[in-house]
């Protein structure tokens, strides 16, 4: 039985962990329903913003933290070019099918162009505060996840009141639910679309930024989150993004919790498991999310 | 060759009466039957012309990339439904195989076809999880199902091997290696015709006009009385059948088997790319889609070895084919053709009600 | 007078709205019924839980004293309904002889190994496409057709699987006078043949001129129904269409 300071410190853990898989779930959640697109590339960007820091650190001598400036407003513009240049283009009929095929080659091309550009070699920040970490009834939290979860939340509720509380949001919300109806009210939903895109990616440029602070990167790391946070959307409720903040806390604090008896790798699974669970005995996702029965 | 729904062909159909239709398919009959009678004859000659036994082996990688890309042409081309996770399935082929011949002692072709149907069956569950739902979440279960193998395999060290590798026994010892490369491309050329030949009977069959029906309108189909669900777990088994049997073909002949590379993910894009290329309605697209791409991959890892350009070049490819030839290379030739005897277009066109409903979708962002 | 298609109290909400509100309507067998309404009244819903595509959130649905509530679409199908889809769908990248042909069961396992274009079903095919006045188009695919060719395709693939009842989603959206015509001389010719239709239609015309009987819907229920006269001068239908 493992004590009771090693439990809480995993919660901590998972709950931080969580709290990153929140907010780049909440940008898949964004494509897949601005254009039920599920965007493989997602995690590759995320991959190659976390390089693009740990680059700004490495040989520009510059706080990680910094890049942002820089990546979150390149991102929103590859995204928007990315919706308005290529998956508006594609045929509707078969856009789910190939818009998956797409952004799998655009995750696929940046995997390679980083191997090529920064070689296959495992590469880690080291910050001058990556070592110091807060004591909190025993359990002991690393500073850097608390900065990297603290910029997921900063990022989630932004994103948040910018749905809820702009004309924006509003607009955009509109060309979710009823892109109709949006067109109707004067609401140019392509356009929309387009930035709604452009959001999604800002979101991967920021969780890249706070992954890079305490995690080893490589050119193939996009894998390994692509699933996890595919099998959040699906357990979420395919477009629900409330839906996907609580499977990404839940689902990371499982995997957190799960590290102590079987380790890291296996710990993964949990991710599958719930994602077959989910598609076998109830395919319209567990926090609602009324688009997913159909897709 | 066109497949059994496209317009110009209505093979084993009564005379169409006087119309468009008359007339036009012999040629384009007469010169498929010859490109697949001259495509054959170079399959079946290729041993005897290589040169050395690198550029036999190199045959045998192509010839394996295509039975794969057909394999997964049973799901892809009649369903629509776009897996990117066969490679998973040829991955469980191969280790199944290698561990019935290590572990449990099997003949090797025992052990092969005792690891189809093993993978078969583990098929049935998981097209059940990824088939019950449309489009998107199948394609999510695909990509995941090779993270979990890949997780498995490399973690289960006890029995897999792990990342030291499962060397798998020759299963012809006595054989030179010439000899053996010889029988493997041979096997392989044969299990090539097999999958063909099942995918040609469904074609052609009730059945693959209901498949066919799903991808064109599944609501549609299901309300005609099409068991859909059923139809596609069928014809997905069926896939993972085929591509199980290449991948063990693929442990017996290579003998040496990694995670990384048995479930990696780049099998299963390889398998679309190739298949989205030659044209996946078509028999022979996957085929040629494969000589293309697997011969081409097969001279950059001779010239160049593995490098990420391999990974920038096929993230390119399939984003060019994706955007500017979702239908393929063949369907591309095919319309060259018919632009020289155009006798045959009429003037029924009013309003494309498709393209209306396009308009449509795409002015509510593809929401149907 | 028996009924065939029978509902019981179907409920169906999406969020907030409610689409069906307690419907409880027979239609009779043998008959050609039409199912009017306001926009928005409910009655595609009702089409869509009928034929198992939705599921309603509550209530029973019954074809010939079976219940067919929770079945399969290709069940109810089978079973002996068919339909047509309001925006009509075909499968278009396939000619018009196996977007008919598609309609065929297949008889079992190996059934469905024998090929698609035997002689006789292409020949019953054959024959609907020629009866519905579209054989000139039996190997022109289904994307190069007018809408009004791919209305007359899709009731051909429909009428292929010999449903004894048929549903038809406003049969007469976006078609030419004469095609209108044309439509409802067949499901007059087809209802004498022993076929039961319901049709939901928002042309008043053709809904009084072909129809036995009529049931009118409003904000999920129905709110009258009888026979073409007397839906006429019913008030509440008339309040109904102009919101009163």
């Amino acid at each position: 039985m493992p004590s009771g300071a090693l439990l809480f410190q995993s919660v901590i853990l998972g709950l931080l962990l969580g709290g990153l898989y929140a907010l780049l779930a909440a940008g898949l959640t964004l494509y897949f329903g601005i254009m039920r697109v599920v965007m493989i590339a997602h995690s590759a960007f995320l991959i190659l913003a976390a390089y693009l820091a740990w680059f700004t650190h490495e040989r520009l001598g510059i706080d990680p933290l910094l890049s942002m400036v820089v990546t979150v407003p390149l991102f929103f513009a590859a995204g928007v070019l990315m919706q308005r240049g290529l998956l508006s283009r594609l045929r509707p009929m078969t856009l789910t099918m190939m818009s998956v095929l797409l952004t799998f080659a655009i995750a696929v091309l940046i995997e390679g162009l980083l191997g090529y550009a920064f070689t296959g070699t495992q590469r880690r920040i080291q910050l001058g505060y990556g070592s110091a970490s807060i004591g909190l009834f025993g359990a002991r939290i690393a500073v850097v996840k608390l900065i990297a979860f603290g910029l997921a939340a900063v990022a989630l509720l932004a994103l948040y009141l910018l749905m809820k509380k702009t004309k924006f949001g509003w607009a955009l919300r509109a060309t979710i639910q009823q892109p109709d109806a949006a067109r109707l009210v004067g609401i140019d939903t392509e356009k929309i679309a387009g930035y709604g895109f452009g959001l999604g990616l800002a979101t991967a440029a920021i969780g890249g930024t706070a992954l890079s602070l305490d995690t080893t990167i490589y050119p193939s790391l996009h894998w390994h989150w692509i699933g996890p946070l595919m099998a959040i959307i699906v357990v979420g409720g395919l477009g629900s993004v409330p839906g996907a903040a609580a499977a990404a806390l839940l689902l990371g604090l499982m995997q957190s919790l799960l590290q102590i008896p079987m380790g890291t790798t296996w710990a993964q699974t949990i991710f599958y498991l719930a994602l077959f669970a989910t598609l076998a005995f109830r395919p319209q996702g567990f926090f609602g999310g009324r688009l997913a029965q159909r897709f | 060759m066109p497949s059994a729904s496209d317009t110009v062909t209505a093979p084993g159909a009564a005379p169409a009466p006087p119309g468009p239709a008359a007339g036009r398919p012999r040629l384009g009959r007469v010169l498929t039957i010859a490109a697949v009678v001259a495509l054959a004859a170079a399959v079946l000659a290729f041993p005897g012309l290589a040169p050395n036994p690198y550029i036999l082996s190199a045959g045998i990688v192509v010839l394996n990339y295509a039975v794969l890309s057909t394999s997964w042409n049973f799901v892809g081309g009649f369903t629509g439904y776009i897996s990117l996770g066969h490679g998973a399935l040829a991955g469980l082929g191969g280790y199944g195989t290698g561990l019935l011949v290590t572990k449990a002692g099997l003949p090797s072709l025992a052990a092969l076809v005792l690891a189809m149907l093993l993978v078969a069956l583990i098929a049935v569950p998981i097209g059940f999880a990824a088939l019950r739902v449309r489009g998107a979440s199948f394609v999510i279960v695909s990509i995941a199902l090779v993270l979990i193998m890949l997780l498995v395999f490399q973690s289960w060290a006890s029995v897999t091997g792990g990342s030291r590798g499962l060397v798998v026994p020759r299963p012809f010892p006595d054989l030179l290696r010439p000899e053996h490369h010889r029988v493997f491309y041979y096997l392989y050329a044969g299990l090539l015709a097999l999958a063909l030949g099942v995918w040609w009977l469904i074609d052609r069959s009730r059945f693959g006009l209901g498949l066919k029906a799903i991808r064109e309108d599944e609501d549609k189909a299901e309300a005609l009385g099409t068991p859909t669900f059923a139809y596609k777990l069928v014809v997905f088994v069926v896939s993972a059948a085929f591509t199980a049997l290449s991948g063990g073909l693929y442990a017996l002949w290579f003998g040496d088997l990694d995670p990384v590379f048995q479930f990696s993910i780049l099998t299963g894009s390889y398998m679309v790319l190739m298949a989205l290329l030659g044209g996946v309605r078509n028999l022979f697209g996957p085929l040629v889609g494969a000589l293309v791409v697997g011969t081409a991959l097969e001279f950059f890892k001779g010239s160049f070895g593995n490098t990420p350009l391999h990974l920038v070049a096929t993230g390119v490819l399939l984003g060019l084919v994706v955007m500017f030839m979702p239908d393929g290379v063949l369907p591309a030739l095919r319309n060259l053709f018919a632009r020289f005897d155009r006798t045959r277009q009429s003037s029924i066109r009013e309003v494309s009600a498709a393209e209306l409903r396009d308009q449509r979708l795409q002015s509510t962002g593809g929401k149907a | 007078m028996t009924a065939s298609l029978e509902t019981t109290d179907l409920r169906k909400a999406f969020g907030g709205v409610t689409a069906l509100d307690g419907a409880t309507v027979r239609f009779r067998h043998g008959q050609v019924n039409a199912l009017i309404g306001p926009n928005g009244s409910g009655k595609t819903t009702f089409f869509n839980c009928v034929t198992g595509m939705i599921r309603p959130d509550s209530g029973r649905t019954t074809y010939r004293g079976a219940d067919i509530t929770r079945k399969a679409p290709h069940a109810i199908a089978r079973a002996g309904i068919g339909r047509t889809f309001q925006l009509c769908r075909v499968f278009p990248r396939m000619t018009a002889l196996d977007n008919v042909l598609a309609a065929v069961r297949p008889g079992g396992v190996l059934g469905g190994l024998r090929g698609a274009r035997s002689r006789a079903q292409t020949d019953r095919a054959r024959e609907w496409l020629t009866r519905l006045g579209i054989e000139h188009l039996t190997d022109v695919e289904a994307r190069n057709m007018s809408w009004g060719q791919q209305k007359l395709l899709e009731l051909a693939g429909v009428l292929m699987a010999d449903p004894e009842t048929v549903l038809l989603d406003e049969p007469a959206g976006g078609v030419n006078p004469a095609l209108l015509d044309r439509i409802g001389t067949l499901v007059r010719e087809l209802n004498a043949e022993g076929r039961t239709f319901v049709i939901v239609e928002h042309n008043m015309d053709l809904v009084m001129s072909i129809s036995d009987h009529i049931v009118v819907f409003d904000r999920g229920r129905p709110i009258a129904e009888g026979p073409p006269s007397m839906i006429r001068t019913d008030e509440r239908v008339l309040g109904a269409y102009l919101g009163v």
